[in-house]
């Protein structure tokens, strides 16, 4: 497969879809905040559970993405990536409480019992749209001249994803709509990136 | 523990710029400071009286007051109110306080009340040092501080309490998880055979007409009691109490605890709560674990707020 060829349409979706996931991230990751609190705490404990998940979904995103991409070069990766997480987001609302429980009643409410209700919560979608990255980069250069540059463009892309998805959330969506509807907003997001990448990824450029 | 007020300092001190931390010092030496997880913590002492103050950009609230040399007065006027609910609690053995801060309003109950089981829950252990070293708390066989989150200790509690005291705000910040239907229903399984609920709500937002609505939609019977700026609430469930029967127990307890602020004098500051009551925005909704923007809901102010009858 020729890394140079890559449609313009392809391009956009890719660049487009970094924002939203990157959003979405962020945004579920504030979320995590609303599904512990009622059974860990309103404690700096929590957040710090939610946070080093967040990032530790993210080590094994980038690791995962990058070695999965230099196999199969393509924007099928992602798309699969996203569709999966989309799929997990859909059962947490009716199951979390269940397991926020469950894991209160066998691990109690110490660091342990929530780094694992954080990880539950996190670590499948979080460290799948963590792919997004690496994968972009790879699809996206075109010779290592540009190779900063088209780096720095996706991953600022997502960074700024990321800020809106934090602001919106905590902001707009919080005060507006509930945590469950929000994670199927999240989940709805999630799935027209994953078609929109599935789309492009069977054209022949 | 609860926004009595910020000082006019602060603004002062807001309007001076970059330097705030300087110049707020400069006139008023806290004798302690400490960062806690939680909070900025302010210890102030000014003659007999030590207070305990959260700092929040600038601004600074008064958690707590307490008079050294008297541990029987509560100086902050609505922490007397928190008292009330002993007119309806059929017995006063147990007490659970989440929200402990300075504990004045948990210490006076246990002076008073010297065979009441006193329990209090306080999340930031640094407030409960402080308050130990300042304010003359310490532990004792009927009296009992409890380092933890107040929803989580009551979810693990088998306990039953004849009186829950709620005052669990942090300068102005108010913990969602603490406001919530859910919430209370934890609270009222845990309440023994007559036991009542006393909340103190900060009334001046709308946050106070969804609390109102969300504590209403889990215990039938609601009076307030208006406290200098703050309105402590009372929920219980089963048959409504009369006034009469309230004079009748405010006597009672009085005659048994000589209680130093008198419980029957309080009524005059009681407004049952009715559904159609004025005092409580319409359009308020039920809080949920799913649905509680108490953030937002806090900056709106609601300045029309009508008490009527009494």
């Amino acid at each position: 497969m020729d890394r140079a060829v890559i449609g313009s349409l392809t391009r956009a979706v890719i660049y487009i879809s970094a924002f939203l996931i990157g959003a979405v991230l962020m945004g579920f990751e504030m979320l995590g905040s609303r599904y512990l609190y009622p059974y860990f705490g309103g404690g700096i404990g929590t957040w710090a559970g939610l946070i080093s998940m967040v990032l530790v979904a993210l080590t094994i995103g980038y690791f995962a993405g990058g070695n999965i991409v230099d196999r199969y070069p393509s924007a099928l990766v992602i798309a699969v990536a996203t569709g999966i997480a989309a799929l997990y987001l859909a059962v947490v609302p009716a199951t979390a409480d269940g397991l926020m429980m469950s894991i209160l009643n066998s691990m109690g409410d110490g660091p342990y019992a929530i780094l694992a209700a954080a990880a539950a919560l996190i670590l499948v979608p979080v460290s799948l749209l963590g792919m997004l990255s690496p994968v972009c980069v790879r699809l996206l250069i075109r010779s290592t001249e540009q190779t900063g540059r088209t780096s720095g463009l996706i991953y600022g892309i997502s960074t700024i994803g990321n800020v809106f998805g934090t602001l919106f959330t905590t902001f707009t969506l919080i005060p507006w709509i509930g945590s469950r509807a929000i994670t199927y907003v999240f989940c709805g997001v999630l799935i027209v990136c994953a078609l929109s990448l599935f789309a492009v990824s069977r054209q022949r450029p | 523990m609860k926004i009595v007020r910020f000082l006019l300092a602060a603004l002062l001190v807001l309007a001076g710029g970059s330097s705030s931390q300087a110049r707020w010092s400069d006139m008023r030496q806290p004798v302690e400071y400490k960062e806690s997880l939680y909070n900025n913590i302010y210890i102030y002492r000014s003659g007999n009286y030590v207070s305990m103050t959260f700092g929040y950009n600038s601004r600074i609230y008064t958690e707590s007051a307490c008079n050294t040399k008297d541990d029987r007065e509560l100086p902050i006027a609505y922490t007397r109110f928190m008292t009330s609910g002993l007119m309806y609690a059929k017995n006063a053995r147990s007490i659970l306080e989440i929200g402990f801060g300075g504990g004045r309003t948990s210490w006076y109950l246990h002076r008073f009340l010297p065979n009441a089981q006193v329990t209090s829950v306080e999340l930031d252990p640094t407030v409960m040092e402080l308050a130990k070293k300042y304010f003359g708390i310490r532990e004792e066989a009927k009296f009992h501080v409890a380092n933890r989150d107040g929803r989580l200790f009551l979810s693990e509690s088998k306990d039953k309490y004849d009186v829950i005291l709620i005052d669990a705000y942090r300068g102005p910040f108010v913990p969602f998880h603490l406001l919530t239907k859910e919430f209370y229903g934890i609270v009222k399984a845990h309440l023994a055979d007559g036991g009542v609920v006393v909340q103190n709500v900060e009334p001046s937002t709308m946050l106070f007409d969804s609390a109102v609505k969300t504590i209403g939609s889990v215990f039938p019977n609601l009076d307030f009691y208006l406290a200098e700026g703050n309105v402590v609430t009372v929920a219980y469930d089963g048959p409504k109490r009369s006034i009469g029967e309230l004079q009748t127990l405010a006597k009672a307890r009085q005659a048994q605890y000589t209680l130093r602020y008198a419980l029957a004098p309080m009524l005059d500051s009681r407004r049952p709560y009715a559904s159609n009551s004025t005092a409580i925005d319409g359009n308020a909704k039920v809080l949920t674990d799913d649905f509680a923007p108490v953030e937002s809901l806090r900056a709106i102010e609601q300045h029309n707020r009508k008490w009527t009858g009494q």
